[in-house]
């Protein structure tokens, strides 16, 4: 079981750096990561948040309930960037 | 945890101390906002607020003096821009 990779260890190469969030419902995040624990809370920086409409806001900082987090993407500007 | 590598990374309850007594912006899962003080918060990210006020859809509902909001509603807060 060398190989055995924990995946918190997989969300810890990613702090420091931006990371998009996509919740269970409609919201996304996206934002430089500060930290996390063992729920999957988040703080993260210098946050855009994306709502259904479409409408951005901006926030400076955030602590993110683990509760409703379905997927985290390393390196990803939110859903506007590729598009 | 081994997240404490970097001396800039902060885990969810350093933040949460750090921030006490600051204004913050709590939303539930149920897009109410709350905006008041933070006084205090526990390990179940229970939150209690001071001088708080309520938003639904954006419009001020109440005032409150003091509030608390139970951590399972699935909220997310912040500090104000």
């Amino acid at each position: 079981m060398a190989s055995q990779l924990l995946l918190s260890e997989l969300i810890d190469k990613c702090v420091g750096s931006r990371i998009w969030v996509v919740m269970k419902g409609d919201k996304e995040f996206s934002g430089t990561l500060l930290g996390f624990d063992d729920y999957v809370n988040m703080v993260l920086e210098d946050v855009t948040e994306f709502d259904y409409t479409g409408a951005q806001i901006k926030l400076p900082k955030l602590l993110l309930n683990g509760n409703n987090i379905c997927m985290l993407i390393p390196g990803g500007e939110g859903p506007t960037a590729g598009a | 945890m081994e997240n404490g590598s970097s001396s800039e990374g902060k885990d969810p309850s350093a933040f949460l101390s750090e921030i006490i007594g600051a204004p913050v912006i709590v939303k539930l899962n149920s897009g109410v906002v709350y905006k008041g003080e933070l006084q205090s918060v526990d390990g179940y990210m229970n939150i209690a607020l001071e001088k708080t006020e309520e938003f639904v859809n954006g419009k001020l509902r109440r005032n409150y003096g003091d509030a608390f909001v139970r951590g399972n509603n699935g909220l997310f807060d912040s500090s104000p821009p």
